[in-house]
């Protein structure tokens, strides 16, 4: 195998293309997917490749084409829906909400919803607070539907190959910070299972557990710590939904300590849900309560320099860190 | 109600006991502090104490069984009880009396098994502060418990006071110097070993003491987890030899005899003051050094008491002369394969001496006593062909043969180490002052 380098946004066309040519019923639909080579340059080609049919240019109206295509994957195909910014995702919310996750509940089990909404979450650099929407915390909350939210090029991949294949509802997570990361991409068919978190980096004295771009924040500062000489376990969760609780309780009875780190708000969120489960399964192995680090609890700033503190930086991350073990 | 007296915790690495003798029987009667039973340790044979008046209404453990600490073995019927009544429900009523009902004490030990467990001097840190129940993390909590700790004993570094894994591991990296006997010392190689049935070699299954369990189990973990290395010196014996002649002509009339095991016990402790490495221990990530200094005496026993060695220590060797040392080890020894030592009287060396001289050895090593960081083993005094002055001559050579954990002791300090130990011992009047 040759280490090929792809960048994340290649990952996730060549997960897109490989799977529309294995399947027919795969296609891609949203705003400026097809003669515009998607906003974000994700989709650059497929139109070429395969047509305007599969390759479907949408008005902008996310509660028209989310529903329409909610609709074909009742019917049997496999829509893959790109909102250029899932903070588009909030006027669509009746239908990826209330229709999606609830479809196979509701109707006894006579209707699926195989669909992949994926697009870019979080801040993704000065683009205001109506724009810079972690919905991480809001949508994992709804019974029905999985949640992937990868960090590196080849799960970028891996996980999207997954979550077409699904039958369920996926909200595919990315990041437009990330969308230019390179990194090895496995060439053919790549697929990473849902449910499974990664130990990016080993550690003794704690647990560091984050989903995408955070993740890359959490191993910043694990490396500024190592010269402190605290060692952090980094633990790239993956997916939100399902949750891979047992990877994190086993790093957390090594280390007795814990710091989750989720870009979303802290209120009501995936850190708060996955303190808890975590105090819950191994209460007796934790010598400090679980720590989290989300953004600060105020709409994203526009300024650069606030936005830089609103996130869940480095910094704070290695403040937590050392609250968590005692440490000054 | 009656009372369940249960297996006792005698020491804070006791896991489970036997019961020698039983000094009750059913129908005696007892009085709280009344001696009713021998138990064997891992460490020791030790008393066990009554801590309730009555009547002894049932044995439930006979004597030569070993069970868990905290095993029900034996019931006393209280006032206005009749024995005949009191029926051996050993399991319910273990339980009920192991049941702790204060929260301050999370060790599921009863009252006897507290009172006779040694006192345990580093334990000085004034208890968590304020009122009710002390704050401690939940994972501390479990690590106390794992480690018999007792949480009222340690001050928490965490905020309002809380007790933190670190404060844990600080007093479970401490224990074996402050509360803990080390039995565990080389053992000559006379040990039976064979204990596999194997048909054709005829071999018979041994019953092994405690102690010898003790032994076993420590000594493995010693040369599993520690990294030896030996380093070697041979000391010229001429002068000590005549000094000791000479002393022990002079202090005849008042029974001093010096052995020559006496004046290595103070030469190692004077020279563990000039090498404080010698006197410390290795305590996971960091190194504790130890200020007193206490040297642990091997000690063999015999053969038809079950055999086994424990090592008896010399306290504060270093401050005692050598008559004190000579008339401590003797008396030591004599009541170590008399009636064995207390918990007391083995615990906290921090340095061991095995000789095995008295028998003729040349030269051998030896295994880690932990937390020790060497161990010395001697050979005999042996006349033998020297060179002196260039010239052939005939003299009194030893060898002494160091075993260091070379996490603590590197091979340039016990070669420094030796030299020091080789110049007392070769100017051996330097031992008198």
């Amino acid at each position: 195998m040759s280490e090929r380098t792809l960048e994340f946004r290649d990952a996730l066309r060549e997960a897109m293309s490989q799977e529309m040519r294995a399947n027919k019923r795969v296609f891609l639909l949203g705003e400026e997917v097809a003669e515009y080579d998607g906003a974000y340059k994700v989709s650059r080609g497929m139109l070429e490749e395969f047509g305007p049919q599969r390759i479907i240019d949408t008005p902008i109206s996310e509660s028209g084409f989310a529903g329409m295509a909610i609709g074909a994957a009742m019917m049997g195909l496999r829509p893959i829906v790109e909102f250029m910014s899932w903070s588009f995702s909030l006027v669509a919310a009746d239908p990826i909400l209330n229709n999606a996750p609830k479809m196979l509940y509701m109707s006894g089990g006579q209707f699926g919803c195989p669909i992949v909404f994926r697009g870019n979450d979080g801040a993704g650099g000065q683009l205001g607070s109506t724009h810079s929407w972690c919905v991480e915390g809001m949508y994992s909350n709804v019974p029905g539907l999985k949640m992937a939210i990868p960090a590196f090029a080849d799960d970028a991949k891996g996980l999207l190959t997954t979550a077409i294949r699904d039958d369920d509802p996926v909200f595919f997570l990315e990041s437009e910070r990330l969308l230019a990361l390179k990194g090895h991409v496995p060439e053919g068919e790549h697929l990473v299972p849902f449910g499974q978190a990664l130990v990016r980096r080993s550690g003794d004295d704690v647990t560091i557990v984050s989903f995408g771009r955070p993740v890359h924040f959490c191993l910043e500062a694990a490396e500024a710590l190592e010269a402190e000489g605290i060692s952090c376990e980094v633990i790239d969760g993956r997916t939100i939904r399902p949750l891979d609780l047992d990877t994190i309780v086993r790093s957390v009875k090594k280390t007795n300590a814990c710091v989750v780190v989720d870009q979303s708000w802290s209120f009501g969120s995936p850190g708060s849900e996955i303190a808890a489960q975590i105090h819950q399964a191994c209460f007796d192995d934790l010598d400090n309560h679980v720590m989290r680090v989300h953004s600060a609890d105020v709409p994203t700033p526009y300024a650069w320099n606030l936005e830089q503190e609103y996130l869940p930086n480095a910094r704070r991350i290695a403040e937590a860190v050392r609250s968590a073990l005692y440490v000054a | 109600m009656s009372i369940t007296l249960t297996m006792p915790r005698l020491s804070d690495t006791m896991e489970q006991g036997t019961i020698i003798k039983w000094n009750v029987q059913e129908g005696d009667e007892v009085a709280s502090g009344a001696v009713v039973a021998d138990i064997e340790t891992d460490k020791a044979t030790m008393e066990m104490q009554a801590y309730d008046d009555g009547v002894v209404a049932k044995i439930l453990v006979g004597e030569g069984t070993q069970v868990p600490v905290g095993t029900a073995i034996a019931l006393i019927a209280e006032d206005g009880e009749d024995p005949a009544d009191i029926d051996a429900a050993p399991s319910a009523a273990a339980e009920a009396a192991q049941v702790d009902p204060t929260p301050e004490t999370p060790e599921p030990s009863t009252p006897a098994a507290e009172a006779p467990t040694a006192p345990t001097p580093a334990r000085s840190a004034p208890p968590a502060s304020g009122p009710g129940r002390p704050r401690v993390s939940p994972v501390a909590r479990r690590l106390a418990e794992e480690h018999g700790i007792d949480l009222g004993s340690l001050a928490g570094s965490g905020p309002g006071g809380r007790i933190i894994k670190r404060d844990v591991l600080a007093q479970v990296n401490a224990e074996p110097m402050a509360g803990t006997v080390e039995t565990a010392v080389p053992v000559p190689l006379a040990a039976p070993t064979a204990v596999q049935e194997v048909p054709a070699l005829e071999s018979a299954a041994i019953e092994v003491s405690g102690m010898r369990q003790t032994i076993a189990r420590r000594l493995v973990e010693s040369k599993q987890t520690i990294p030896h290395y030996q380093v070697k010196m041979r000391f010229s014996m001429d002068a000590l030899i005549d000094l000791r002649a000479s002393l022990n002509e002079k202090l005849a009339a008042e029974e001093v005899k010096l052995s020559v095991n006496d004046f290595l016990v103070r030469a190692c402790a004077l020279a563990m003051a000039e090498h404080p490495m010698f006197n410390a221990s290795w305590a996971g990530d960091r190194i504790l050094a130890h200020r007193r200094v206490n040297v642990g005496v091997a000690v063999s026993l015999s053969e038809e008491r079950g055999g086994g060695l424990v090592v008896a220590t010399i306290r504060d060797a270093n401050l005692k002369s050598l008559r004190m040392i000579s008339a401590e080890t003797r008396s030591l020894a004599s009541k170590a394969r008399d009636k064995g030592l207390t918990t007391e009287e083995m615990s906290d060396a921090t340095f061991t001496i095995s000789n095995l001289g008295m028998f003729g050895v040349d030269d051998f090593t030896a295994i880690i006593n932990p937390p020790n960081s060497a161990i010395l083993a001697c050979g005999a005094a042996i006349e033998q062909p020297v060179v002196r002055d260039h010239q052939l001559a005939v003299g009194w050579e030893m060898a002494a043969n160091l075993s260091l954990d070379h996490r603590v002791i590197d091979g340039a300090m016990a070669a420094r180490y030796l030299a020091t130990l080789k110049s007392m011992i070769e100017e051996p009047m330097r031992l008198l002052a």
